[in-house]
């Protein structure tokens, strides 16, 4: 029963087989890293805090990020190992989960903010729950994701126990900014584990010959 | 009839083969996919895997489209309807039986 169990299991990891997601995860996050620095460091009239530039640049973020996903995804990846689609079942949950959470942080970002809540802490605790998700999505399959998963919640944890004065001159003391750190961190970290996903995946595959399929 | 036993004699023998269950598995978890991924997932070659489609197929569990990827040929393949009760039902027999 546990080997049936693991290959329904299968397709949720081939989905980063060639490390593909994690440095579109990657490249999101400092993207969004990008996009708070230069919103707490531009004078408070520049067009960064206006809402046309926040749509026109998170809309090029997202085109840039789906295109290119795809992209690679039908000039590398399925002529190497193949195409799947996924059941519309595993797509709607994401999808429901990201339409409660996304008002419910708002919310309790805008609490927070009002009650002067220490938010470092609200972003470590952020922080700790990615790593898992990170390491029950990813890690599991691939052992040496385990190397990240935990770096990634040991960051979490140093932003949380560093010098309020360091994180505060980093976010620029504003609340606007509070996964800054966060973002910064994982980014890089993300990206190297994407890559090395990437690299491993190009070296034990090769495309078959064009009748194959 | 012992009903471990009896659940036994009941099990699916299209699905029951391994390389099929494989298959019946793989083709469970998504909407559809290629010959080439079930190729790379399972490990098999292209005679014994279409042997075992070909099987699956005349039991009415999958069904095979043939069409192209820019000049390249694909072989997209789906569980179908029945393809997915079986499956689940096969799945209740076993965890009975064992």
């Amino acid at each position: 029963m546990d080997e049936i169990k693991g290959l329904l299991n299968r397709p949720k990891y081939y989905n980063n087989i060639d490390g593909v997601g994690e440095l579109e995860a990657g490249v999101g996050a400092l993207s969004f890293a990008f996009f708070q620095w230069t919103l707490v460091r531009s004078p408070a009239h520049s067009a960064w805090h206006s809402m046309w530039v926040f749509y026109i640049y998170f809309g090029s973020m997202w085109a840039i990020l789906h295109y290119g996903t795809k992209a690679i995804k039908e000039r590398i990846t399925y002529p190497r190992t193949g195409f799947v689609e996924y059941r519309k079942r595993d797509r709607v949950g994401p999808t429901i989960l990201a339409v409660v959470a996304a008002p419910a942080s708002l919310t309790l970002i805008m609490l927070a903010v009002r009650r002067h809540w220490d938010l470092t802490t609200g972003a470590s605790l952020v922080g700790l729950l990615s790593a898992a998700s990170y390491a029950y999505h990813f890690a599991r399959e691939v052992r040496w994701k385990w190397a990240v998963a935990s770096a990634m919640a040991l960051s979490s944890i140093l932003i949380a126990i560093l010098p309020g004065d360091l994180i505060g001159s980093l976010t620029g003391h504003s609340w606007l900014a509070v996964c800054l750190p966060s973002f910064m961190l994982w980014g890089p970290l993300l990206l190297i584990s994407g890559a090395i996903s990437f690299w491993l995946y190009l070296r034990h595959t090769e495309a078959p010959a064009q009748d194959a399929q | 009839m012992n009903p471990q036993i009896q659940a036994i004699a009941e099990l699916d023998r299209v699905i029951h083969e391994p390389g099929r269950l494989m298959i019946a598995a793989l083709l469970f978890a998504v909407e559809k996919a290629d010959f080439l991924y079930l190729q790379h997932e399972t490990g098999m070659n292209k005679g014994t895997l279409s042997s075992h489609l070909s099987r699956l197929e005349e039991a009415g569990y999958v069904e095979v489209v043939k069409t192209y990827r820019g000049k390249v040929p694909l072989t997209l393949l789906h569980l179908t309807g029945a393809g997915r009760k079986a499956f689940e039902q096969y799945r209740r027999k076993l965890k009975e039986a064992l």
